[in-house]
């Protein structure tokens, strides 16, 4: 909301410091966004009289003119036709920036020298008009900044207005709150409507469908309306605003909404059929042309404005073109109205045509405040187009405004906002806001607030309005304790505690931590072969590349190596923990959310040659890990490794079992889709379910184990076999076939014979160890021997 | 004197010199293992010498044999220090060509994401101070993420965040504000929760992303105050800030708060002055401040929504953007490097 400081001075005479009011109002819970100056760009044009004015020697359209600014006398050749002896002109001298950013230079003109440039509205940026120069009134003295006899306004604050604020979309709601903050009088403007002749009841009749939608229709008429030009007064104070001047009568109406905040509209009241108004919905399908000369197609919920045969204006948001005013209009409707603010919010957003007016409506309009507004136009409109305002109001009011009054419990709100005040205090802040207060019970005060007031709706609105006017940056502030049960007192991990160990570990390990956005594109999840069913789809996505919630961790991972890759990071270790989504019609969010983890490496093992080589990671580096996450970290039992064919985008993949149940998969990357996100290398993925994995930490607990009494005696085997029995098959058969002093048996060494592709040697050592007593030799070369016959029986392998 | 003992005694002289001279033989300790049996061994020199001692007379036998013994003393510490030598030559070769600068055998150093670690440390000051985690989902109806906040269908307080829809009833959810419904459902008052997690909003700039973090407090107890709150978020602020961070707490409006408040600190870049080296400064723009979180006392409408009777029970509650705080903290200026995860950018919060 754009605030102009002169126009907030006719309310409320505020002569301080204007950061000082900006922090006062930002403090007061309106933010102030900045100040500006609107006409910072014009600031160094001055008043110049045309003191001779002769044709050019050699040019027929070109003038050279010696102008008076102030200072000096300088030489202007100007083309402008309207140019003459006399006048008062703006004048850009030699080095003044016009707004397009061109720099006034020293120029010869058809070999006449021209030091300054008399200028248009337009190339002032202040108007389209473009005519010829600009003729300003004869009383400015030559060298006078344009700026400064203009009275234009050079301070204009910008604040940022919560949507509970709607009294706060005017200058009035700016006086208000200022004359509430500095103490000062408010002023409201005099009424000086001239009625005269008939009465506007008789001409129109106001009809109303649903009181609710529409509980005030207003309306006046204004005949014998000509277009004329807008007093400079009224369109620079608008231009201040940001408003562009329209036309003289549209104009008035932009001025009341801006100064209070009552979004008003006019008809041509000669294209108005039927002498009647009516408010009344649209029906479904069916056809307006709005002013901007666009059909829409509108719905039972839009209400619309009707004249006795057609609609005439979408209410609240936009007139229709069928009865808007145009050059040749000479009677005015002029509409003020308060329509129900959900009703217009959702038509304007359908539609998609937010403007100033629906804007106001959407947040609510002070019903008590709307005839004023409207008497006020009316006057401003016959005086700015020699019109003149026909006695009386059309109007219905099936809803009239009724005071709203709360109970107020000061006590209550002291200890709400931790404070202790007087009663009086808060007895001072509802009267200067304008509520009415009844302190007849004191422990219970009733407390009426003013129509403008929307958002005092309850007793608790009323306690802000003590804490935001005394300041609740002075509220003192103190520690709460945090009263718990002894429920709680025992709690189990919490969700987060839990995923914070797992991103603990994963850094622990030598990861880094990424985190991706949970959407991706369609085509993401299309390319790694993922389902199609089950995907939760983004209705309005910012763009193609995330229109739908992740089902999958991979293409987030995978996004990060490609962008890693770009940027030419060739070592990538990255993990992430976050949640995949899928659809699920039990849940009452029509999810299932899955927490997991995702890990993703890819290119040398180490991150430099010397001393560790430069071998790449392979299976082994992301199967370690999975194991030292589950067995070495969380302590679950041993993870079983299940080559599993056919997955969506890994090749090989090996499903990670636990007791049975999967708990995650390790692979690479099939070749095509790395090659897709740039990947020359493996790209090694494990994906775990840390749901399942959370599950099965619950039932774990730390035991201590005592340690063994007796020394171990080791026996160590090779193992020749084919390469299709995998060392896993190996260890479960010796572990099987052990007898009760088998302790352990562990991988030490695997060679290949060169060219032999068929067979592989494994060596295996096997820990004997009694808890009882030291195993003599013989004992454990009979239970090795027992071990190895039973192994050999078990496998196709030899020694 | 004897002649026999004479030319004995000469002897073993003439050793000992041997021994001396031969010094540049002895190089290496294998070296001086030769020397020491050729010198002292069973059949060495010295005892080929001593086998001449029984052919002297009694009366000569013991100067010869205190002569021996002199001798072979000496041989032994000559042999001795040679050895010393000869081991410290080892050693000072062993460390002359040790190369202490060579590249060090380094472990991967694994870091978490800037938003984890700001999101840890605020958590921390909350638990310690007696609040528990809640965590719940992100794809949320429309009920728990507006509706039993006090934002009904057409409130325009919708348009305060631009929403990502499933569908109509379902939402990316926009804020974990929603997570204050879950648990005020779940349990009776006191409750006291934290809920850091990912959030959604239909916006993509310089300044925003479609997703970010935030982290909601909730503390509902009876007589609960706007005083609690300052208190709680004073307190944390300064623990991530500094202790001398000022703390601003400006009213403002959120539907499920009443009051409400914005709270801004002390800006980190320029001290709250506004400027650094007479330019404007770039984190505040100026005005000293930074906004970084929204709070209020729980608004009774919302109780009312999860069955709390609001005349007896009062509650705070905030919400503030991790990455906004986490930007402040680390100096980081682009948004968008938090999800890019470029490992030179994530590297650099180990
Ligand atoms: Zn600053």
């Amino acid at each position: 909301m754009l605030v102009s400081l002169n126009w907030l001075r006719e309310f409320v005479p505020y002569e301080g410091d204007i950061q000082v009011l900006g922090d006062k109002l930002t403090m007061l819970g309106l933010e102030l966004e900045g100040i500006d100056d609107p006409f910072e760009n014009i600031k160094d044009l001055v008043i110049g009289h045309v003191v001779e004015c002769d044709p050019h020697p050699e040019a027929d359209k070109l003038s050279v003119c010696t102008v008076d600014v102030g200072d000096e006398m300088v030489s202007i050749v100007c083309g402008a036709p309207n140019i003459a002896k006399g006048q008062k002109v703006p004048v850009a001298k030699v080095g003044t920036i016009m707004p397009d950013g061109m720099k006034i230079k020293k120029a010869k003109l058809r070999g006449v020298q021209s030091l300054g440039m008399i200028c248009s509205e337009r190339e002032l940026g202040l108007s389209e008009d473009h005519e010829g120069i600009w003729v300003l009134d004869d009383s400015f003295q030559p060298g006078a900044k344009l700026v400064d006899v203009l009275n234009l306004e050079r301070v204009v604050f910008d604040f940022d207005i919560t949507p509970n604020r709607a009294d706060c979309l005017s200058i009035l709601g700016f006086a208000r709150e200022t004359a509430l903050a500095f103490d000062l009088p408010l002023t409201m403007p005099e009424l000086n409507l001239v009625e005269s002749g008939g009465n506007a009841a008789d001409d129109i009749r106001i009809v109303i469908d649903d009181a609710d939608l529409c509980p005030l229709y207003n309306a006046r008429i204004i005949r014998d309306v000509e277009t004329r030009k807008v007093p400079d007064w009224m369109r620079f104070k608008l231009l201040a605003q940001g408003q562009r001047s329209i036309s003289n009568i549209v104009d008035c109406t932009n001025y009341l909404m801006f100064e209070l905040g009552q979004p008003l509209h006019s008809f041509d009241l000669d294209l108005i059929e039927g002498a009647t108004i009516r408010v009344a919905p649209a029906t479904d399908g069916m056809k307006f042309t709005t002013l901007d000369d666009i059909e829409r197609t509108l719905t039972a919920n839009d209400l619309l404005i009707w004249d006795g045969k057609k609609p005439v204006a979408l209410a609240g948001v936009m007139g229709g073109a069928n009865s808007e005013m145009h050059s040749g209009s000479r009677n005015v409707l002029l509409e003020s109205a308060v329509f129900r603010p959900g009703s217009v919010r959702k038509t304007a957003r359908r539609l998609s045509l937010p403007s100033d007016a629906s804007y106001r409506f959407e947040r609510g309009v002070d019903q008590v405040m709307s005839r004023f507004c409207m008497d006020r136009a009316a006057q401003l409109m016959a005086e700015t187009s020699g019109g003149t305002v026909v006695s009386g109001v059309a109007s219905a009011e099936p809803l009239p405004w009724k005071n709203r009054t709360h109970g107020y419990r000061h006590d209550r709100c002291m200890r709400l906002l931790g404070l202790d005040l007087e009663p009086d205090f808060a007895k001072k802040v509802f009267t200067l806001e304008g509520c009415g207060v009844d302190d007849t019970d004191p422990t219970n005060w009733l407390v009426s607030s003013p129509s403008h007031r929307l958002d005092l709706e309850r007793e608790v609105d009323l306690y802000e309005e003590v804490g935001r006017v005394y300041g609740l940056d002075r509220i003192p502030t103190v520690l709460p304790r945090v009263a718990k049960s002894l429920d709680g007192a025992v709690a189990a991990e919490t969700e987060y505690g839990f995923l914070k160990r797992i991103k603990t570990w994963g850094a622990g390990a030598g990861l880094n931590e990424a985190i991706n956005y949970s959407f991706v594109g369609d085509e993401d999840l299309d390319r790694l072969n993922l389902p199609a069913e089950g995907r939760v789809f983004i209705a309005n996505p910012l763009s193609e590349e995330q229109n739908v919630m992740r089902t999958d961790i991979a293409p987030g991972l995978l996004k990060t190596l490609k962008h890693n890759l770009a940027q030419g990071n060739n070592h990538v270790r990255v993990f992430e923990v976050a949640k995949k989504f899928v659809t699920d019609s039990e849940s009452d969010t029509a999810t299932k959310e899955q927490n997991c983890l995702g890990i993703l490496l890819y290119g040398p093992r180490h991150d430099s040659d010397w001393p560790w080589g430069s071998e790449d990671v392979d299976y082994l580096d992301v199967k370690g890990l999975v194991e030292h996450l589950l067995s070495d970290t969380l302590k679950l039992s041993e993870p079983e490794f299940v080559l599993t064919r056919d997955h969506a985008y890994l090749e090989p993949c090996v499903a990670v079992k636990i007791d049975g149940d999967v708990v995650g998969i390790v692979g690479k990357v099939k070749a095509d889709i790395a090659n897709f996100y740039h990947a020359k290398k493996d790209a090694w993925l494990v994906d775990m379910d840390l749901a399942i994995v959370r599950d099965m930490l619950a039932a774990h607990t730390i035991k201590f184990e005592e340690l063994p009494k007796f020394p171990p005696s080791r026996r160590d085997v090779t193992v020749i076999g084919p390469v299709t029995v995998q060392a896993q098959d190996i260890l479960r058969a010796i572990e099987g076939t052990g007898g009760k002093i088998l302790e352990s048996v562990e991988l030490v060494a695997e060679f290949v014979p060169e060219g032999q592709d068929e067979e592989r040697n494994l060596s295996f050592r096997l820990t004997y160890r009694s808890p009882t007593k030291t195993l003599k030799d013989t004992q454990v070369d009979k239970e090795h021997k027992k071990v190895l016959a039973a192994l050999e029986k078990a496998l196709p392998v030899r020694f | 004197m004897n002649k026999d003992l004479k030319s004995f005694l000469e002897g073993l002289d003439s050793l000992a010199h041997d021994c001396e001279s031969r010094k540049g033989q002895a190089c290496s300790l294998e070296e001086l293992d030769e020397l020491r049996i050729e010198f002292l061994g069973r059949k060495g020199k010295l005892a080929q010498s001593m086998g001449q001692l029984g052919r002297l007379d009694n009366t000569d036998k013991p100067a010869a044999g205190k002569k021996a013994n002199e001798v072979k003393q000496l041989i032994t510490e000559l042999l001795d220090s040679w050895q010393v030598e000869i081991n410290a030559a080892k050693t000072d070769m062993a460390l002359s060509t040790f190369d202490p600068s060579m590249p060090g055998r380094k472990p991967w150093v694994g870091t978490l994401h800037p938003v984890t670690l700001v999101m840890d440390e605020i958590c921390d000051v909350l638990t310690g101070l007696g609040f528990e985690y809640a965590s719940g989902p992100e794809v949320e109806n429309d009920w728990h993420n507006f509706e039993a906040l006090n934002m009904p269908p057409e409130h325009p307080a919708r348009d305060m965040q631009d929403t990502l829809y499933v569908s109509d009833k379902i939402v990316l959810r926009t804020h974990t504000s929603g997570m204050q419904i879950r648990s005020m459902l779940k349990q009776e008052p006191p409750v006291a929760v934290i809920c850091p997690g990912k959030v959604y909003r239909r916006d993509s700039d310089l300044t925003h992303t479609p997703m970010f973090h935030q982290i909601e407090g909730l503390l509902v107890d009876r007589n609960v105050s706007m005083a609690d709150l300052r208190g709680t978020l004073t307190a944390f602020v300064r623990q991530i800030f500094g202790a001398k961070t000022e703390v601003r707490f400006r009213p403002s409006f959120f539907p499920f708060t009443e009051p409400s408040a914005e709270v801004d600190i002390s800006c980190v870049l320029c001290g709250g002055k506004g400027e650094v080296a007479g330019s404007t400064c770039r984190v505040c723009k100026g005005t000293g401040w930074v906004e970084i979180l929204g709070c209020g006392m729980v608004d009774p409408n919302v109780f009312t929504a999860v069955g709390y009777d609001p005349e007896v029970y009062s509650g705070f509650a905030f919400g503030l953007g991790v990455e906004r705080v986490a930007m402040l903290k680390y100096g980081i200026g682009d948004l968008r490097m938090f999800f890019e995860n470029d490992v030179r950018f994530l590297e650099q919060f180990s």
